[in-house]
């Protein structure tokens, strides 16, 4: 793929393919960790330890210890499990589509955008776990010969769905993520003067020579392998949404679901991206590999995707009117946009559908901490979305006698911070050893970025 | 292999290397390898090599559909027909299963046998004739057979020179 054009400049600096090796490199070879990632790990794995204890709570005592009730028998579990499904579509929107679509800016952001997919769809698949109650019993989702008829699985059910696709997507995004850095791992390797290293990363890197004959299948089963894995960022999320959408609860049932949760899934894991971005290039001093011009296009993917999000907002309201269906008003009408969550839904729609908007404007896509900001507003209303969706149906269906409101208990909130910390962590372990950006791939588009350089040098003398 | 030496071009640019490799193929030298720090699709090409990884990825695919299949089509319909929700036991729903699986033997299927074809494992040990070819160099491997006379072996280094080689090593990897 080294002859496709590339639009505009993608690594900033004059740098050679040496210089990119030794920035990519220096911080996961270097000897001394910095402070601020042991003060980083240090609050995350307090936030991890305190989720353990959620985690004990739930299964000593059960899903008592939670806020749910026969109305709302989905809480933060299944809203924290369908945000983390959706953060989890970054790496493989990013890197995936813009493979295929011949992207190359991607480049600089994809590896990150992978360790993301991983660390947050493990942080996702929590959920379901924990959900079960009886976790020792979690191997009864897959269907396996037993001795109760033998019962296998009811294969028609979109959460035997969300068993295989979940368990298939984070398979084939961590293989993928691996295949990626096999190349990078023998740089290291050939790099390093730590005889532990050198041995590690040996291991790691498999054996990789580089040569004509190897980078041609290499190649070729990477670029197979992500054109595989591309329509499970489709299908993932549409039986995620099934999940609500095959019930008949008002609010759920219906056919805009699983669009609407394939972008919202894009949407949040964009805004993720962009957030850790940010971080990562101000904290390693990454500005020429992550450009403005990345954070630029980012923004520019974001503000036409939350455009999207409020179409889908307005055209669900718009045919619960049109469907004239009483519990479908009751619900948009009575439970959203006023009642006991018009605090939530209003956030909803106004971090995803209005803040969004202001990424049409050339100064605030400029404005790094405008951009981290809105990213934030993103990420935050994006967790909303699954709140009203999840809660607002569930809490007030069709008979007022078992209507019941839903708030969440200090074990809920622990599990969904253990998560956090647990995600957060995994970054940071990521940032100390592994390989942050694509070595081989931001060599493959040096030379063409410096030709556009030359050209634009050229052009305006 | 361990008796015979190989003549290695070294190079700082990609495009210089396209354009040597023209130049020996030209004079009929036989390049063994070519190695690089990223994929040069242009010495693919020239070099006439293939590969046959997406047949294999097609034909994985195919199974992968076939035995999901084969499974839902045997425990649901003939092993224990349970029927709920009055819905037949063969079910068109079986396509979702069927989809992700047939995904999910591709990517494993293909990422063993890229491993297997190039003999990759953990823990391999390997020595490269030039390791600065994972960092900035590209590095072109031209056999060198014991008959081959000294006259052939100055050729062949100054025809690497005059296209562009910035040293020409010999190594015995």
């Amino acid at each position: 793929m080294y002859n496709i054009k590339v639009r505009g400049v993608l690594i900033e600096g004059n740098k050679g393919y040496h210089d990119i090796t030794q920035d990519v490199t220096n911080p996961l070879l270097s000897k001394t960790t910095p402070k601020w990632w042991w003060i980083a790990s240090f609050v995350t794995t307090s936030m991890l330890i305190w989720g353990i204890w959620g985690f004990y709570n739930t299964i000593a005592v059960g899903t008592g210890t939670w806020g749910l009730n026969n109305s709302v028998s989905w809480g933060f579990a299944i809203i924290n499990f369908v945000w983390w499904i959706g953060i989890g579509h970054a790496g493989t929107a990013f890197s995936i589509f813009l493979l295929v679509l011949h992207q190359r800016w991607r480049t600089s952001i994809n590896r990150a955008a992978e360790a993301m997919t991983i660390f947050a769809v493990m942080a996702a698949g929590m959920f379901p776990m924990i959900h079960m109650g009886r976790i020792w019993d979690g191997f009864f989702v897959f269907p396996y010969p037993n001795t109760r008829g033998p019962l296998w699985d009811n294969f028609n059910s979109p959460l035997f769905w969300d068993v295989t696709a979940i368990s298939t997507y984070l398979t084939a995004s961590f293989l993928f993520w691996y295949v990626g850095m096999i190349p990078d791992f023998a740089s290291i390797r050939e790099r390093t003067v730590s005889i532990v290293k050198k041995k590690i990363y040996g291991i790691l890197s498999l054996g990789w020579l580089g040569s004509a004959r190897g980078w041609l299948r290499f190649e070729s089963a990477a670029l197979l392998m992500g054109g595989l894995t591309a329509p499970l960022v489709v299908s993932v999320h549409s039986i995620v949404a099934m999940d609500f959408a095959a019930g008949i609860v008002p609010g759920w049932h219906s056919t805009i679901f699983p669009p609407f949760f394939v972008v919202g899934a894009i949407f949040s894991g964009f805004a993720m991206v962009l957030t850790l971005m940010i971080i990562v290039r101000k904290v390693y001093k990454y500005e020429e590999y992550v450009t403005q011009r990345h954070l630029d296009a980012i923004a520019r993917v974001l503000t036409f995707v939350s455009l999207i999000m409020g179409v889908a907002y307005i055209s669900e309201i718009f045919v619960a009117w049109y469907s004239n269906s009483p519990y479908e008003m009751y619900v948009f009408f009575k439970n959203r946009a006023i009642g006991d969550y018009e605090f939530e839904f209003w956030a909803m729609i106004t971090c995803n559908a209005i803040i969004p908007q202001l990424f049409w404007f050339k100064k605030i896509r400029k404005n790094i901490t405008m951009v981290f900001i809105i990213s934030i507003f993103i990420n935050i209303g994006m967790w909303f979305e699954r709140f009203v969706i999840v809660v607002t149906s569930l809490s007030k269906t069709w008979l007022p006698s078992t209507w019941h409101s839903y708030t969440p208990t200090l074990t809920e909130v622990a599990i969904f911070v253990g998560t956090l910390g647990f995600f957060i962590m995994g970054i940071l372990m990521f940032l100390r050893f592994l390989p942050m950006m694509a070595i081989s791939e931001l060599k493959g588009v040096l030379k063409e970025t410096s030709i556009v350089k030359e050209n634009t040098k050229s052009h305006e003398e | 292999m361990k008796n015979k030496s190989q003549i290695l071009g070294v190079f700082n640019d990609p495009d210089v290397v396209s354009t040597a490799v023209d130049e020996l193929l030209r004079n009929n030298i036989p390049i063994k390898d070519v190695f690089s720090p990223f994929p040069l699709e242009h010495v693919w090409k020239k070099l006439n090599m293939k590969t046959r990884i997406p047949y294999a990825t097609f034909l994985y695919g195919v199974l992968g559909t076939v035995a999901t299949f084969a499974f839902l089509y045997w425990s649901s319909v003939i092993n224990y027909p349970l029927i709920f929700g009055g819905k037949p036991t063969d079910s068109l729903s079986f396509v979702i299963i069927m989809f992700v699986l047939a995904i999910l033997s591709g990517v494993i299927f293909t990422l063993a046998t890229y491993l297997i074809r190039e003999k990759l494992w953990p823990g391999k040990v390997v020595n490269l004739p030039d390791p600065r070819s994972t960092d900035d160099k590209f590095v072109i491997v031209i056999e060198k057979d014991m008959d081959m006379d000294e006259a052939t072996v100055r050729q062949i280094d100054e025809l690497l020179k005059k296209s562009g080689a910035t040293e020409v090593n010999m190594s015995n990897v």
